[in-house]
């Protein structure tokens, strides 16, 4: 596996900013569309794992979220090379054609953008007030940590721990649904 | 997936909810990095899970564009002040029962939430106290847990009230003050600030006055445990005397203070408030501490007892986070130690060694 080299002085990005700027494209697509296929994600995420612990070069996590981003990112685009071969061969273990054509989205990003929407929104509602506030400021209105806490009325690290504990709710309810 | 499974499912969201959020705030120091780095290489659920995380940010970065997600709108949200009750991480089937000492009860409003697919099932109870009902500004609310039970309940203020196992408090809001009188158990507070309108919880031998917080009470025989999980409070003696001038000593984030009869120690110690403070996860966290101690949580939370029968045993150390509603997989713990044997007998669970 090749050694990600990164630069040492990185301008200061968000994460989900970078997540959209470094990684654009592949591993975004892939994410956003099988929130739903539970497996490929448990499979991405076992592979992105197994390559971690073959790195010999401790250094070059030293930015571990964009090193899981990368690898991850790389490992998408070796899965669509692979699903791209296979697609010309027929396989009988895959499911029925019919049953395939029902996962795919009609239009594209825009119809699945839209259920992930619904989605959330109704996971959104089972927050308490100020957690799923302290959320939405964050990652829809992208206000700073102070900026929530003068908003909510309570410490910046109050706001923070709102965000992780909404956060951390949205995931297990997202990943139940699917 | 049994709920074993989505319990640790759970418990490492949280924790990479954390770290996103740690690690989205900004650059990250060369330790908290390789922290993380080590975190992710403990397992690839880690990674699955740091993952599904940052999907959920991704997709309120989508929905930005709604006007449901204005900056009006979510901030109208926010300050909505119905009484509801919250919702807790691992909301489970809670029906308390109340009763008051004299057997009497009025229940001036009774509401129900039923949370479905989840099975959260719990009703409150206003009280009306001896005054007329024209002037019920002033009204006394009780909140108690059975053995076992917990409960998260939002406040009138917007506080929010977590109760532990076999606890019990009981609330009372006026113009002037907030006054929550811990009557048994243990109870975290997340206090939403009021300049004017002080929150003050008594519990036993202590005293605490919040400056705008989040702190965990827990009454134990001969004293009363104060521990700060962020913000300040102060904490002061209770004593027999009203007229004696009271002291009080002033208490930040992780620190914790033990009062006992009117005697308030000259300063707080440190503490793990995130230890303190793991029931609220359903888990107990221990770091090296005596097996004795370790039972002595566990059975706040079990049917059955745990009783350590070899003397030998009781101050040998462990670490570890339990769930605290999953007794098999604590048992299943201990059997994995070198000479510990469980044995389960109809009311107790006995410990011995070999």
């Amino acid at each position: 596996m090749a050694c990600v080299t990164m630069a040492a002085a990185e301008p200061k990005l968000s994460l989900v900013e970078r997540l959209f700027a470094d990684h654009r494209g592949a591993l975004q697509t892939f994410l956003l569309r099988r929130v739903r296929a539970k497996a490929d994600v448990a499979d991405l995420a076992q592979e992105v794992y197994l390559r971690m612990l073959r790195v010999s070069d401790q250094d070059a996590i030293r930015n571990p979220v964009h090193y899981l981003y990368t690898v991850a990112n790389n490992l998408v685009k070796e899965h669509a090379v692979i699903e791209r071969r296979r697609a010309s061969s027929i396989d009988i273990d895959e499911a029925p054609a019919h049953e395939q054509l029902k996962m795919l989205p009609a239009f594209d990003g825009d119809l699945d953008a839209a259920q992930r929407g619904l989605r959330l929104g109704t996971v959104l509602q089972q927050l308490r007030p100020k957690c799923r506030a302290a959320m939405e400021l964050r990652f829809a209105r992208d206000l700073s940590y102070r900026e929530i806490a003068m908003h909510l009325g309570v410490s910046p690290q109050m706001a923070k721990k709102y965000v992780a504990q909404g956060l951390s709710h949205c995931r297990r309810r997202m990943a139940q649904l699917g | 997936m049994n709920s074993n499974d989505e319990q640790i499912r759970a418990a490492i969201a949280d924790q990479a909810s954390e770290w996103f959020v740690a690690h989205e705030e900004g650059p990250m120091d060369a330790r908290d990095s390789a922290a993380l780095a080590a975190w992710f290489m403990t397992s690839p659920v880690h990674i699955e899970e740091f993952l599904g995380v940052s999907v959920v940010a991704r997709g309120l970065k989508e929905i930005r564009t709604n006007p449901e997600y204005s900056l009006e709108a979510i901030l109208a949200r926010a300050s909505d002040d119905e009484a509801r009750p919250v919702q807790g991480l691992w909301p489970r089937v809670i029906e308390a029962v109340r009763k008051t000492p004299s057997g009497r009860w009025f229940p001036a409003t009774m509401a129900m939430t039923v949370v479905v697919g989840l099975g959260l099932l719990f009703t409150w109870n206003l009280r009306p106290t001896g005054r007329p009902a024209g002037t019920a500004g002033i009204a006394t609310r009780y909140f108690e847990t059975r053995h076992g039970e917990q409960l998260t309940q939002r406040l009138a203020d917007n506080s929010v009230l977590h109760l532990n196992t076999d606890s019990a408090v009981s609330v009372r809001y006026s113009k002037s003050e907030r006054l929550v009188t811990l009557i048994s158990g243990q109870a975290e507070f997340e206090v939403a600030h009021e300049a004017n309108r002080v929150f003050r919880v008594h519990a036993g031998y202590a005293e605490v006055i919040d400056i705008g917080t989040e702190f965990d009470v827990r009454l134990e025989p001969g004293s009363t445990v104060v521990t700060v999980v962020e913000g300040r409070v102060a904490v002061g003696a209770q004593n027999s005397n009203p007229n004696q001038a009271v002291r009080s000593i002033e208490l930040a984030a992780n620190q914790q203070i033990r009062v006992a009869d009117g005697a308030l120690p000259a300063a707080p110690v440190a503490a793990d408030a995130g230890r303190t403070t793991s029931w609220l996860h359903r888990q107990i966290a221990f770091d090296h501490e005596p097996l004795e101690r370790v039972a002595a949580e566990y059975n706040r939370y079990t049917s059955k007892p745990f009783v350590i029968a070899t003397q030998a045993l009781r101050t040998l150390r462990i670490s570890g986070v339990f769930a605290t509603d999953d007794t098999d997989a604590f048992i299943a713990f201990l059997r994995s130690l070198k000479g510990v044997r469980v044995e389960m007998t109809e009311n107790r669970i006995l410990v011995s060694g070999d």
